[in-house]
């Protein structure tokens, strides 16, 4: 019998100390906002949100997020694939080389592409304009928000015994089908919980899509050199409004990711996998 | 025949897992392939299968040579350990599957599935899902999935492995019965001697990657040609002998020798002893086989249905052990350090290597 935990003095000091540091870092800006952008009722802030330059800002923001989105679901199923089922030569470097966006500041990935597209870069005969452009956006957006989708993946794929696929081989599925029927199902969760993790990387992302993109009003500048741009015009509406809509964007993607994690658990104590 | 393969070979690096392998099944043959773990059986198998490339040798199925095609094109059914069920599908989309890749028409395939779901006894089971079925409704499963196709060849790898005693002695007669009512041709492979002797038409015994020998259970259980076989299949006394002529010396003892082991005259060979082949009383007179010798009780057990009784001869380096069944053994009473004599009723030679 499992004895009843005794509360004394110390665990309450414990809990209390968290609950404080939780509440002033993550709270109280929330907080803020929210009361910022409200101060003078909600009119001023569906007016600012409506402003052409505001709506042009936040449909780059999920333009570039969404097809980031999709891209590194894609390659990152494919990058994991590769990483967890097959043997190459410089294999531990490529694996060590997927963690590289988490380690360089964002506004180097932004420069390093100026530098490489630019007007005086080394591939700046490159078909695409890539520096000062949408596209060179979404490629340093794809970069930033590499990982997520094969750090997911990876795990789930590595858990998964190689005889389903084999037993779907010999019932005379092709690679395909049986990708698509048989591993996919049982790794949606960890591509699901990567693409919202890469989605909610992307939305937030600011100093690498600033530099290669020059936050050019209404033209290469996304919702959060928005908010950079309004507080340094003194526009507090505008900057209180942009961040309280990408700030609910967040928590709904917040309260998806819990609830996906929820389910996968859930899911996850169903499967039986008895050893020999 | 129906499975053929010749001097078929499998090295990883250096090791050899399997060492020109030749052998041939007949149609509708349930066929064990019985060896300890690591002795290559379930290589073998899965290069059956196309699992696993072979390095040199060939492989027919039905006088088709399969040996480039891949697993999809072999028409086989394999079974796995672990059941290997998709855990998203119920045990009715797992059963489906197979047939949906061949774009069989539903009404047909529910048909099919429905057959297959009572010939395993899990008619009304069809919509669990495999996380809530046991182990051996899952192996079922996995057994019908197999079938689902009317595969020419069903192979299974150790299929019963990961299940308790009880549970495994029901699917392997409701295994059977599947086998010899759908007419297919099976391989199965297992470690476990048991099964093998329930189960097989003809057990073939692999070690180290070889084919040592195949043959009935009764044949390998009774004239193995293999010391490997002897000791691998059951308990087994094993006494250095002489065979001259017609005769075997064993110490100053002289017997006949046995029939079918005239290849062995004249050769140091091995007089093998299955347990409940040696007699033992308590007067020479009382034996009714070849008399051996006397010797000493080291111990008696207690070994379910018969008692094992361990006698030390004084000319034997090894102990022998006796079964006796319980009438005998109240009858004779013997406790260890009695004094008892040792017969035989009927023993069979092995070469000595």
């Amino acid at each position: 019998m499992r004895d009843k935990p005794v509360r004394t003095f110390w665990p309450w000091l414990l809990i209390g100390a968290v609950l404080l540091y939780a509440g002033l870092l993550l709270i109280a800006p929330i907080a803020a906002v929210i009361g910022g952008a409200f101060e003078d009722g909600i009119e001023p802030v569906l007016q600012a949100i409506a402003a052409p330059d505001a709506l042009v800002a936040l449909r780059l923001t999920f333009v570039l997020a969404i097809s980031a989105s999709v891209i590194n679901a894609v390659l990152g199923i494919i990058v994991a694939w590769v990483l967890v089922r097959h043997r190459f030569p410089g294999k531990w470097f490529f694996n060590a080389l997927v963690d590289l966006p988490f380690v360089v500041s964002p506004v180097i990935v932004g420069y390093v592409m100026i530098v490489l597209f630019g007007r005086t870069g080394w591939l700046q005969n490159f078909p695409i304009q890539l520096a000062f452009s949408l596209p060179g956006m979404l490629v340093v957006t794809v970069f930033v928000s590499l990982p997520f989708v094969i750090r997911e993946v990876m795990p789930v794929l590595a858990s998964l015994t190689q005889e389903q696929e084999e037993a779907a081989y010999t019932l005379g599925a092709s690679f395909r089908t049986t990708f698509f029927r048989i591993v996919f199902p049982a790794i949606r969760h960890g591509i699901i919980y990567g693409v919202v993790l890469t989605l909610a990387r992307a939305l937030g992302e600011f100093g690498a899509v600033a530099v290669i993109g020059g936050g050019v009003q209404g033209v290469t500048e996304t919702a959060t050199i928005y908010i950079y741009r309004s507080l340094h015009d003194r526009n507090d509406v505008g900057a209180y409004s942009m961040a309280i809509t990408l700030g609910l964007v967040s928590v709904g993607i917040l309260v998806v990711m819990n609830w996906l994690r929820r389910d996968s658990h859930e899911k996850g104590t169903q499967h039986v996998h008895p050893t020999e | 025949m129906s499975i053929l393969l010749n001097n078929v070979s499998k090295n990883y690096g250096t090791q050899n897992i399997v060492r020109d392998f030749s052998l041939e099944i007949e149609s509708g043959e349930l066929f064990v392939l019985l060896g300890p773990s690591g002795s290559g059986k379930s290589t073998l198998l899965r290069m059956i299968a196309g699992l696993t490339p072979l390095d040199t040798g060939e492989i027919y199925l039905n006088e088709r040579d399969v040996t480039a095609l891949p697993p999809q094109k072999r028409g086989i059914g394999f079974v796995f350990q672990n059941y290997s069920l998709f855990q998203h599908m119920t045990a009715a989309q797992n059963i489906a599957f197979g047939l949906e890749i061949q774009k069989v028409p539903k009404p047909e395939r529910d048909a099919r599935v429905n057959e297959l779901l009572g010939l395993i006894g899990m008619a009304d089971l069809g919509n669990r899902m495999p996380s809530q079925l046991s182990g051996g409704q899952q192996q079922r499963v996995a057994v019908a999935r197999a079938l689902a196709q009317r595969p020419e060849v069903l192979l299974l790898d150790e299929p019963f492995g990961a299940l308790d005693v009880k549970i495994r002695a029901q699917l392997r007669q409701n295994l059977r019965e599947i086998q010899q009512q759908l007419n297919v041709t099976a391989i199965l492979v297992t470690h476990d001697q048991d099964e093998a002797f329930e189960l097989a038409d003809r057990i073939g015994v692999i070690d180290g990657g070889k084919l040592l020998e195949v043959g009935s259970p009764y044949q390998l259980y009774r004239k193995p040609q293999h010391r490997f076989t002897a000791t691998f299949l059951g308990s087994v006394n094993l006494l250095a002998a002489q065979r001259n002529g017609t005769t075997i010396h064993l110490g100053d003892k002289q017997l006949p020798a046995p029939p079918q082991t005239d290849h062995l005259a004249g050769k140091s060979v091995e007089m093998m002893l299955r347990p409940e082949s040696v007699e033992i009383a308590l007067a020479p007179d009382n034996l009714n086989g070849y008399f051996l010798g006397s010797g000493v009780v080291e111990s008696i057990a207690f070994a379910g249905a018969l008692e094992r009784a361990t006698i030390r001869l004084p000319d034997w380096e090894q102990p022998v052990q006796a079964l006796l069944n319980p009438d005998k053994a109240r009858e004779l009473n013997i406790r260890p350090g009695d004094r008892v004599y040792v017969g035989v009723r009927d023993f069979h030679l092995l070469p000595l290597n």
